[in-house]
């Protein structure tokens, strides 16, 4: 192998993961706070990219503004979808069975795949590329899709956000308590019932924002959701149930493990994310970053 | 909880009725031409589907474990039948002996595993398992063949539509009759004590991971039949067998069904089947939107009567007669 080939399929790789880490945080942060692990996550991504696609056919959005206008209104949209599924079907089951958890949110995944399948139908559909993304950048002599590029500085500066949002303000204090001590939060005056409202939204949001990125780079499906979802679990296994940190680090093994299993394994590469989630499980059940079980 | 575990008279009666009705059936439906034809390869899916929730349900309503992994046994049971038929020649019979035991021996490999996870861990551990053998056989196209799956599995020539179905519903009601003997054994009754608490199980001396382990293959074992005349109902085996969302039809079943019974998810597989097919009679459209009413549905079950059908069925009757 030859380093430029290394340095390609690692950017390849680093780029992949930053997408998955997009969505995945955004399903580690609501069941750390919620402690429901959300199926239906992966059909909140996927509803992300069809809405974009049919927003960018109004925007006829080959322009850079359009783009900007997808990525500033599609996750917001998202999260108040979520805001409506919170307040009116999560909230009841939270002190409820894992099991009745889990098959709510499988419920929703059933009712939202088949209503993308029923407004767009099951052809697979794509969102072109703004002009100035559709090219390629030269780094150290190869030609890198922009877009790709583009996510790979997009996914660093949402980690940063993310980090920012969680250990350096006010609101991030209040999330990581409702994490750890959610009775003390609430006998401290804080509204935690408001917190986990506001923490399943900015879980959405970050679904959808995944959702209009994929829908960029590749062509969307209905398989889309339930595929991502898995892979997510993955991706949170691995890195510790509810650590948006752990988050990160899954997301990366994963993204350029399967690029660069590609190469001698070809499609088996697909088994490498099972395989390493069932290995971490038995391993170390609460991954790299979590905690172990109390 | 056990209500129709019990071994009280009313109980065998219903069974008894239930299952001369079940023998009859095929013979009236006969009668009815091509329709007749369909409905009965519509029961027959119903028995083999209603074993295939009740394997289940030994783990998930009287083990308490949520297996989200559990049709890996079932594909492994449709894919040992259909290897075994169309490339060893093996006689259906055989076939059928096997494919309980090579889910079996799955399950225990893959049980040792999990059993010593708990709760959610557990749940995505099976998932985790249930998705590698689903991307084995997805990716291993010389000897599974891939995603295009096994087609033309081979039928003995007795074995006609009704033939086969009763076939099935000797099978089931021999499947029935063993794992109502074990739920009501004392292996059945330390699983539902591990279920209930685990810490007193283990004080007075029960082995939990061994009991767990033997459960898990147990329900490995007939999810694996199950898979196996499916199989042979169908003649193909595919890879979706193995997927996650196929684990979830039996757990659906349960909790439609009611898990704290013996026969709720057999009920629930059964109720849920027929739905399904009535809608799609009624009118094509309604297969599209299948999904979305099995949503409502299950939304209905899990903020209302998260004890299923028998569980309300068991409220009404005991409240009626106090």
């Amino acid at each position: 192998m030859t380093w430029q080939l290394f340095v390609f399929m690692l950017i390849n790789g680093l780029c992949q993961g930053m997408l998955l880490f997009i969505i995945a945080s955004g399903l580690s942060l609501v069941f750390g706070v919620l402690r429901v692990i959300n199926f239906a996550h992966g059909s909140l991504y996927m509803i992300g990219a069809f809405l974009a696609y049919s927003l960018s056919t109004v925007l006829a959005g080959e322009s850079l503004l359009g783009f900007l206008i997808l990525l500033m209104v599609v996750p917001p949209a998202i999260a108040l979808i979520g805001f409506v599924l919170e307040v009116s079907l999560f909230r009841r089951v939270y002190r409820q069975e894992h099991l009745l958890q889990l098959l709510l949110t499988y419920a929703l995944v059933l009712i939202l795949d088949d209503l993308v399948r029923v407004i767009w139908g099951g052809e697979p559909r794509s969102v072109t590329r703004p002009e100035l993304l559709a090219g390629s950048v030269d780094i150290f002599g190869m030609a890198l899709p922009s877009y790709n590029v583009f996510i790979l500085l997009v996914g660093p500066l949402i980690a940063l956000g993310l980090w920012f949002l969680l250990y350096r303000t006010r609101t991030g204090n209040i999330i990581r308590a409702a994490v750890s001590y959610p009775d003390t939060l609430g006998a401290l005056g804080v509204n935690v019932s408001w917190v986990m409202t506001s923490t399943f939204m900015l879980g959405c949001w970050l679904a959808g924002f995944g959702g209009v990125l994929t829908a960029g780079l590749s062509n969307i499906d209905l398989g889309m959701g339930m595929q991502t979802i898995i892979e997510c679990f993955a991706v949170v296994v691995i890195g510790g149930l509810g650590s948006v940190g752990g988050a990160l680090l899954g997301s990366l093994i994963i993204g350029t493990g399967l690029t660069f299993f590609q190469l001698p394994l070809g499609r088996w590469a697909l088994v490498f994310p099972y395989a390493l989630m069932a290995l971490v499980l038995v391993v170390r059940p609460w991954g790299f970053f979590g905690k172990p079980e109390r | 909880m056990d209500g129709m575990t019990s071994s009280s008279r009313t109980g065998w009666i219903a069974g008894i009725t239930v299952t001369v009705i079940l023998f009859l059936l095929p013979i009236f439906l006969g009668q009815l031409g091509k329709t007749g034809e369909y409905w009965i390869w519509v029961c027959t899916e119903m028995i083999i589907m209603a074993l295939f929730a009740m394997s289940l349900n030994l783990i998930l309503g009287f083990g308490g474990m949520v297996s989200f992994g559990h049709a890996a046994f079932f594909g492994v049971g449709a894919y040992t039948v259909a290897l075994l038929m169309k490339k060893a020649n093996f006689p259906l019979y055989l076939a059928l002996v096997a494919a309980p035991l090579v889910a079996a021996i799955t399950a225990a490999i893959v049980g040792w595993f999990c059993v010593r996870l708990l709760g959610l861990y557990f749940s995505i551990l099976t998932l985790a398992f249930g998705q590698l053998l689903f991307m084995i056989v997805f990716q291993w196209y010389t000897f599974t063949g891939g995603d295009d799956g096994l087609h033309g599995v081979p039928r003995p020539e007795i074995l006609g539509p009704i033939n086969y179905y009763w076939l099935c519903l000797i099978i089931f009601v021999i499947c029935f009759l063993v794992i109502r003997m074990i739920v009501n054994s004392s292996f059945g009754l330390s699983i539902k004590t591990i279920r209930e608490n685990m810490e007193r199980a283990k004080f007075i001396g029960i082995n939990v991971r061994r009991y767990q382990l033997l459960n898990f293959i147990i329900a490995g074992a007939f999810a694996g039949l199950a898979g196996g005349m499916l199989c042979e109902l169908n003649r193909f085996a595919q890879t979706e067998f193995f997927h996650w969302s196929k684990s979830a039809e039996p757990i659906l079943a349960s909790l439609v069904g009611g898990m704290y019974s013996l026969a709720g998810p057999a009920i629930g597989s059964s109720i849920l089947i027929f739905l399904k097919i009535f809608l799609q009679q009624v009118h094509r459209s309604m297969v599209e939107i299948w999904a979305i009413v099995l949503g409502v549905l299950l939304l209905i079950v899990v903020l209302f009567a998260p004890q299923g059908l028998v569980g309300l069925y068991q409220n009404i009757f005991r409240k009626s007669r106090s």
